[in-house]
């Protein structure tokens, strides 16, 4: 078996004080393999973004360990890991690709350096003709492809998306999936991916972890064995519509009142 | 505004100018108290001339200046420091969002009584009358800073001081620059108003004094004067804050 690159062993977190806590996620257990694409799912409220937000070094857990390359995470690790939220959440005074190059001017990346890394990233996302364009000149698509770039620009192995394509429509979504398959398979990140549709996971993922109701625990680790590349025409496919059902049949258990 | 708009602006208010004119020549307005516009161009070319008329401005300009560079940074740091540290904000806010409301004129005899009738009186009540719309100006920028970019430099990796540098101050710049604007109005008029009621010099002292004769010419040239100075100030603060704020997407 490969290494796993993301290791979440024994993880719980609860919020709130000793008294009134409520507890978020309880006893999960997850290990990445280097270059997997992994969809997250569940009920609303499960702690799916909790779960990423524990990868990111944002919070540590109640209890349990997360490691990353073998090294606990005990704080944001910006250059072995990468986040892209629902929002891109650029930064509005700054061009597309002074955004992009934001995270190594943040550890202070010569001008020249992070500029030709930004604009690399920019060709990658398939914008580079808009590197000089500030972010409400953009639209919804390509500010989160701009994001993206920004996810990438440090080589982290790891790519943590909180529900990336949520406030996109529905074209644009299927677009940036696409584009994001393209990506993946160019850069041989890690992805961690959050979302609520089960079509996007089941056509982006090589597995698909399903979490129930708060608190949130595995109930699922779904082999996605569709062939790659993925095409659309693969969404309409017997297997496709067993394993969305599959899953279905855990968040539907869930969601019931 | 559109440049035949501007025109139509222009024409209409020389042809206001022009009417008036011709009015106070032929004695059918009083031109007492309303003297026709070519006298007071005379006179404001005239006053213009004398240095004593000059150095007064410059002791205004000079308390303009001194208070605003008092006030501005004074006031937003303290809305700063109210809108960062929830136990301050918490104590003096109300304090602040009450003083506000209260005309600061009521204070001036105090101020006199403090300082006596002197320049540093005109600096400490201009400053006072200014930091108030500066501290709630402090206060609403820090508020305008986007929580989700914090959050968002804090997962690549920002300290605190990159978080100041690189999110907070850019993402303020233009409500400080609103508010220092905003400032500089309740400054101007607090300094005048210091120097109307009772002053040893300055070009509000020169304005009550012309007033009190009668000398409707210099009183009226004075309000040009005054008035030219306060709005080219007010739009060259406008015009940096526009383009500071250039990012702001436009409705």
């Amino acid at each position: 078996m490969t290494r796993a690159l993301v290791a979440i062993r024994g993880v719980s977190q609860r919020f709130g004080v000793d008294g009134a806590s409520v507890s978020a996620l309880e006893a999960i257990d997850l290990e990445i393999p280097d270059g997997q694409f992994v969809a997250v799912v569940g009920p609303s409220g499960c702690g799916k973004s909790t779960l990423l937000s524990l990868v990111a070094g944002l919070r540590l857990p109640t209890s349990g360990t997360v490691l990353c390359d073998g090294e606990p995470i005990t704080g944001p690790m910006p250059r072995k890991v990468g986040m892209i939220f629902q929002e891109a959440n650029l930064l509005p005074w700054l061009s597309a690709i002074d955004n992009v190059a934001f995270p190594l001017k943040l550890r202070h990346v010569s001008k020249p350096e992070r500029l030709a890394a930004a604009r690399r990233m920019l060709a990658l996302t398939g914008l580079a003709a808009f590197e000089g364009r500030l972010p409400h000149e953009l639209s919804g698509g390509m500010k989160q492809r701009v994001s993206i770039a920004r996810g990438l620009v440090q080589n982290p192995a790891v790519l943590l998306m909180d529900e990336p394509f949520a406030s996109l429509d529905e074209q644009t979504r299927m677009v940036l999936g696409d584009e994001l398959l393209r990506i993946w398979s160019e850069t041989k990140k890690t992805v961690l991916f959050v979302t609520h549709s089960l079509n996007e996971a089941v056509y982006l993922a090589d597995r698909v972890v399903v979490l129930s109701a708060r608190p949130g625990r595995v109930v699922d680790d779904v082999t996605v064995d569709l062939p790659r590349p993925r095409s659309f025409a693969m969404t309409g496919s017997e297997r496709f519509g067993a394993l969305k059902d599959r899953i279905w049949q855990h968040i539907k258990r869930a969601e019931r009142p | 505004m559109r440049r035949h708009e501007r025109l139509i602006v222009a024409a209409a208010i020389l042809g206001l100018l022009a009417l008036w004119e011709v009015l106070a020549r032929i004695g059918r307005i009083d031109a007492t108290l309303a003297p026709a516009p070519a006298t007071i161009v005379e006179s404001l070319v005239r006053l213009l001339g004398r240095p004593e008329v000059r150095a007064s401005l410059a002791v205004t300009g000079g308390e303009v200046l001194a208070a605003f560079l008092i006030a501005v940074p004074t006031g937003l740091l303290l809305g700063f420091l109210l809108a960062e540290v929830p136990v301050l904000g918490a104590l003096v806010r109300p304090l602040v969002n009450f003083l506000f409301g209260v005309p600061k004129s009521i204070f001036l005899p105090i101020f006199i009584l403090v300082f006596g009738v002197s320049i540093p009186q005109k600096i400490a009540f201009a400053v006072f009358t200014t930091i108030f719309v500066l501290v709630l100006g402090g206060i609403a920028a820090v508020q305008s800073v986007p929580r989700e970019l914090v959050l968002v430099s804090r997962v690549y990796g920002a300290s605190r001081a990159q978080i100041i540098r690189e999110i907070y101050l850019p993402a303020m710049a233009p409500i400080l620059l609103e508010s220092a604007r905003l400032g500089m109005v309740f400054n101007i008029t607090a300094v005048l108003l210091c120097e109307i009621y009772g002053a040893r010099d300055g070009i509000g002292y020169r304005i009550a004094a012309w007033g009190e004769n009668l000398q409707m010419p210099q009183l009226y040239a004075a309000l040009v004067i005054v008035a030219v100075l306060a709005v080219a100030i007010n739009e060259i603060l406008r015009a940096i804050e526009t383009r500071l704020g250039a990012w702001r997407q436009r409705a």
